[in-house]
């Protein structure tokens, strides 16, 4: 991956490889939205679904990331029943290739390498993706699509970045660390 | 966890199960851009009952969908509601464009005949929105969505990545129950026993797993598809995708109609002979209406104006 | 003479990813119409040798290439995996993964769909492609409804185009029970006699493949072809132990009898196999001896199921009044096809689901009052793909996990780790990282993280899923060592009947929900009744007694007493 252009780290590869892993992403966070969420109170729960975009796009770029968090949205959405909700799914693709982007900073997971001074940059996209898909972004397509009250919708998208960023860095940097140590183990080039 | 699922993998037996996958897609399309660019209750509730009517005529089981409709849809307008009284009693004004007081409590807070309305409609919009998306739920086989929208122009490619992903999601749900008892058994403690922080932490134990079991098929499903030919050509056609019948053509062209429709709406209110404010409402005229520019009622762009 | 439709000329090939080559010197002629069977071990290079052929080498899996592959006169090197596509068709090994479609019509049609053929024109073809395999009336059923051999029956479908000359089955027997995997090989014989296609049957199991008949086998060993003959040629040679492929259990027999292997007819198909009349001899006399009996277990009570059903909708019991006790120290086969009731009870005795009536008790304890995390310090449960389980990157880490998370202390948890690394043999490897470890070691591994919490019963799901000859005695090996020398009991979820036959004593039956048999292992085998109900498969130890003419209980519990006390 590393030898590729910038380009082609942002868009990714899309060969059949990269549409059933894309396809697979997608699945996982349906079904991580609707059963993997952590009850915090009754009706509350930190959604754990974010951390397949951030796998996804170590994995394939921003841009697989972006699509397996929009499409998975929408998968989730269905299966979970509650209606379509565009804002805030193209929210959630938004944040998906912030976190997504890990790429494009030098971050291979595949390929083991995942350092502390990538888990920093991660973090930093982390907090400013989120800020701008549900700070800018859903805020906006809410009062477009829905009516919905500018002043409302910021706390609301504000409380909903917050949770997803606690998440991401919580349980997103020891993942990442653990699945570059793992995948790092799988390229050995000698056969055993 | 099927029985969970809305939407269904084998069609159904009503009129509206036996459209084409493209006939579905591209009513619901055009639907939810009528929702989305019409906030006139006039045009809202047709479209309402439309949807309801179409929801009925395939007689689901309606159990699951209103008590979702019930418990999430409800308890989150509610919410909404009060802690939209909180934060903007000017929504009324800044939406509707009127300000007729009805009730004025403690400092800035009162409730105008302006800002039920506004609730009201959002209300309706959201309802109308959720009976839409339930509609298409009930009436379209995931490949029927997969064709409909490849035949509606999006890249073959991203529709697969759609019909794949049901595909696999019963799988992945499968997974990750055994892998989540496997790691009780463990004593990963996943339940209210433990602090939110200690679940968080946890989730690790459940996430590493699954993201391996999960993605270590994708060679094996990607071979299978290469071998038969995924990608040979730039198009490829569907056999989900039925062929139209008579009734397909009747839904398109009402389809074209409605969003002729509301293209014409949009253009008239919009454009040519604006509504000054963004909801209409029926007790105030035209030139009773206040016009608020949206950016204005944003709390922080006063810290700007200082 | 015809044109070899397969023809390789000093072909290697050599994956990116890997320093060594996976094939060598690959020399080999197959001509049309010919069921040849690719037999090795896992590593063997029996896949990639497929691979080769159907075009994923070098299309999805990169790496160079040495010598010429010719397959319908086209060299694979600078021919498209879709035009190879189209003269051969590959049935992969995971009939689940190659199921793309969402219902059986549309993953008939998938190849088609790709060749932008109107629909109008596929459904024809459709219908007569999945009648072939009679799944006719099932176009619309949706992949969660089908078994797994219904599955690989549309997977047959799904590439049994016109042109398709050569078909390829990789590991077809790999996820069927044992009534499957027959169907299944008879349905490729037919396909091999109705159509004169090519068959190339990729498999280790050499048993269970030979059930119907095989023109040519091709034996694999660390890349190269070292075998090319006649099945029958193949068992008289000794080139099975030396490529580790298990030889059919009734030659084990006729060689613990003593018997020579060569001048019996049809030595490959025991139905029509003509003994020499010294071998019959033998073989009776050998089944006829008077051996020292299996040891009696007298343990206390360990698990004991008493009444116990479980619904999961409420509608049908998917375990409907059961009832059984295990003692300590005893090795029991779990045995049924799948949805007959197994896993539902082995997650009710791991407490995971709770019994609607009656009671397990577990050392005499009843579980109603323990959480899953008190059972699983008695009850350690393996499940059946070690991925499922594996956590952390380095061994000693994944062994502790279950004590970390129990908040032990760390000099507690140190020398627990170790004496369960010990136990299972893996503490010269406990820094390695488990992802550099083989199938086989992993699933060590995860027994391992299960002993850390020293639990006196072990629950084995599958043990032998996914794995060759070799891996499959490593294990059972280990798993007989806990069992003998540390006294744990062991349960074995299983279809496996070579399991039951040389690891238990005991094996319980379990079809639609109920149990049908709870007997001593060759008391089980040999009651056809239960064994048809079960849709298990009979060994070849009771044809061979039905042939010879002998009592097939006392045969089989004769092979066992021989081979046990062999051991």
């Amino acid at each position: 991956m590393a030898n590729k252009s910038f380009g082609q780290k942002l868009l990714g590869t899309w060969n059949t490889r990269t549409i059933v892993a894309v396809a697979i992403g997608a699945a996982l966070f349906g079904v991580l939205m609707n059963y993997g969420g952590i009850p915090v109170f009754t009706n509350t729960s930190l959604t754990t679904a974010m951390i397949v975009p951030v796998i996804i796009g170590a994995m394939f770029g921003p841009l697989p990331a972006f699509v397996a968090a929009g499409v998975g949205n929408v998968i989730a959405d269905l299966i979970g029943g509650w209606g379509m909700w565009f804002d805030w799914s193209i929210g959630n693709a938004v944040a998906a290739c912030f976190v997504g982007a890990l790429p494009l900073y030098g971050a291979y997971i595949t390929e083991g390498v995942f350092e502390v001074k990538h888990a920093v940059i991660y973090a930093i996209l982390c907090a400013l993706g989120n800020m701008i898909a549900f700070g800018v972004v859903t805020p906006i397509l809410t009062t477009v699509f829905y009516g919905g009250d500018l002043n409302v919708t910021f706390l609301q998208a504000f409380a909903g970045s917050l949770s997803n960023i606690l998440v991401e860095v919580v349980i997103g940097i020891p993942i990442l660390f653990l699945l570059a140590r793992r995948y790092k183990a799988r390229t050995n080039l000698e056969e055993e | 966890m099927n029985n969970r699922m809305v939407i269904n993998y084998t069609p159904g037996p009503t009129l509206l199960h036996k459209l084409s996958g493209f006939t579905k897609v591209f009513l619901f399309l055009v639907m939810t851009v009528a929702i989305i660019a019409t906030y006139d209750i006039r045009i809202l509730v047709p479209l309402l009952i439309l949807n309801i009517i179409e929801i009925v005529s395939m007689k689901p089981n309606y159990k699951p969908i209103l008590i979702v409709f019930a418990i999430t849809f409800v308890t989150v307008t509610l919410l909404g509601n009060v802690m939209l009284f909180l934060v903007s009693p000017d929504a009324g004004l800044n939406n509707v464009g009127g300000n007729h007081i009805l009730w004025q409590g403690p400092g800035r807070l009162y409730i105008s005949k302006e800002f039920l309305w506004y609730m009201f409609v959002v209300f309706i919009k959201r309802t109308t929105s959720f009976a839409s998306v339930m509609a298409f739920a009930l009436a379209t086989t995931p490949s029927e969505f997969a064709s409909g929208l490849n035949k509606c122009g999006l890249p073959y490619k991203v529709c697969t990545i759609v019909s794949l992903a049901y595909r696999t999601i019963p799988d992945i749900a499968n997974d990750f129950v055994n892998i989540r008892n496997s790691m009780m058994m463990r004593g990963v403690e996943m339940s209210k026993k433990a602090s939110v922080w200690k679940r968080l932490k946890n989730t690790v134990y459940l996430l590493v797993p699954l993201i391996f079991t999960a993605f270590g098929k994708v060679n094996d499903i990607a071979n299978a598809m290469d071998l038969r030919g995924y990608g040979k050509h730039k198009k490829r056609t569907w056999f989900a995708e039925n062929e139209p019948t008579k009734w397909d053509k009747i839904f398109r062209v009402l389809t074209i109609v409605l969003l002729i429709a509301t293209v014409y709406y949009v253009v008239m209110y919009r454009f040519i002979n604006p509504w000054p404010a963004k909801f209409w409402c029926p007790w105030l005229a035209r030139e009773e209406v206040i016009s608020v520019n949206a950016i204005d009622t944003i709390f922080f762009m006063d810290w700007f104006k200082k | 003479m015809k044109e070899p439709i397969i023809k390789f000329k000093d072909f290697g090939f050599r994956y990116k990813t890997q320093k060594n080559p996976t094939l060598y010197d690959i020399n080999l002629e197959i001509y049309p119409g010919e069921k040849v069977l690719i037999l090795g071990a896992s590593g063997s290079g029996k896949s990639t040798l497929c691979n080769c052929i159907n075009g994923l080498i070098p299309f999805s899996y990169e790496g160079e290439i040495t010598g010429s592959c010719i397959v319908n006169g086209v060299e694979t090197k600078s021919a498209s995996i879709f035009k190879l596509s189209n003269s051969v068709g590959t049935v992969l090994q995971d009939s689940d993964a190659q199921f793309v479609g969402l219902s059986v019509g549309e993953d008939i049609a998938f190849s088609l769909e790709n060749d932008i053929l109107p629909r109008k024109e596929m459904v024809p073809i459709v219908e007569k492609n999945a009648s072939m395999v009679g799944m006719q009336d099932f176009i619309d059923h949706v992949p969660f409804q089908l078994s797994g051999g219904q599955k690989q029956k549309v997977a047959i479908a799904g590439v049994f185009g016109e042109k398709v000359e050569i078909l390829i089955f990789d590991e077809p027997l790999a996820a069927l029970d044992p009534q499957m995997g027959m169907t299944a090989v008879s349905l490729i014989n037919n396909i091999s006699k109705e159509s004169e296609k090519t068959i190339l049957i990729v498999e280790h199991r050499l048993e269970d493949v030979l059930y119907k008949p095989i023109d040519r086998v091709i034996l694999m060993n660390e890349g190269r072809i070292v075998f090319d003959a006649t099945p029958d040629e193949l068992l008289r040679s000794t080139m099975l132990q030396e490529c580790g492929i298990r030889e059919p259990l009734y030659i084990t027999a006729m060689k613990y009898a003593g018997c020579s292997l060569e001048g019996n007819k049809n030595l490959c198909d025991l139905n029509e196999l003509e003994f020499t009349k010294e071998n019959e001899e033998k073989l009776k006399a050998f089944f006829q001896e008077k051996r020292e009996e299996l040891p009696e277990i007298h343990g206390t009570s360990e698990i004991k199921f008493d009444h116990v059903s479980y619904s999961y909708s409420g509608k049908r019991n998917v375990v409907d009044d059961i009832s059984f006790e295990i003692k300590k120290g005893e090795r029991v086969a779990i045995i049924g096809k799948n949805g007959a009731g197994k896993s539902t009870a082995a997650k009710l005795l791991c407490g995971i689901i709770r019994p609607g009536t009656g009671t397990i008790t577990v050392e005499g304890k009843d579980t109603k009052d323990m959480s899953v995390k008190e059972i699983g310090e008695k009850v350690g449960y393996v499940m059946q793909d070690p991925n499922t389980m594996i956590v952390k990157d380095i061994i000693k880490d994944e062994v502790g996990l279950a004590l970390t998370v129990r908040g032990n202390s760390q000099e507690e948890t140190d020398a627990k780790i170790q004496k369960s690394l010990e136990t299972c043999g893996l503490y010269k490897m406990r820094n390695w990282p488990v992802d550099s470890i083989s199938y086989g070691q992993k699933k060590r591994v995860t027994v391992a993280s299960m002993m850390a919490l020293e639990p006196d019963v072990l629950v084995l799901d599958e043990p032998t899923a996914g794995q060759d000859f070799r891996s499959y005695t490593e294990i059972m090996k280990f798993v007989n060592y806990l069992n003998k020398e540390l006294g744990k009991t062991i349960l074995f979820i299983t279809h496996d009947m070579h399991l039951a036959i040389e690891n238990t004593d005991r094996a319980i039956v379990f079809t639609d929900g109920k149990i049908v048999a709870d007997d001593k292992v060759f008391a089980v085998l040999s009651n056809d009744e239960v064994i048809q109900k079960a849709s298990l498969k009979q060994t070849s130890l009771y044809t061979l007694a039905m042939k010879l003419g002998l009592d097939p209980e006392e045969t089989i519990r004769s092979f066992i007493e021989y081979e046990r006390g062999v051991k």
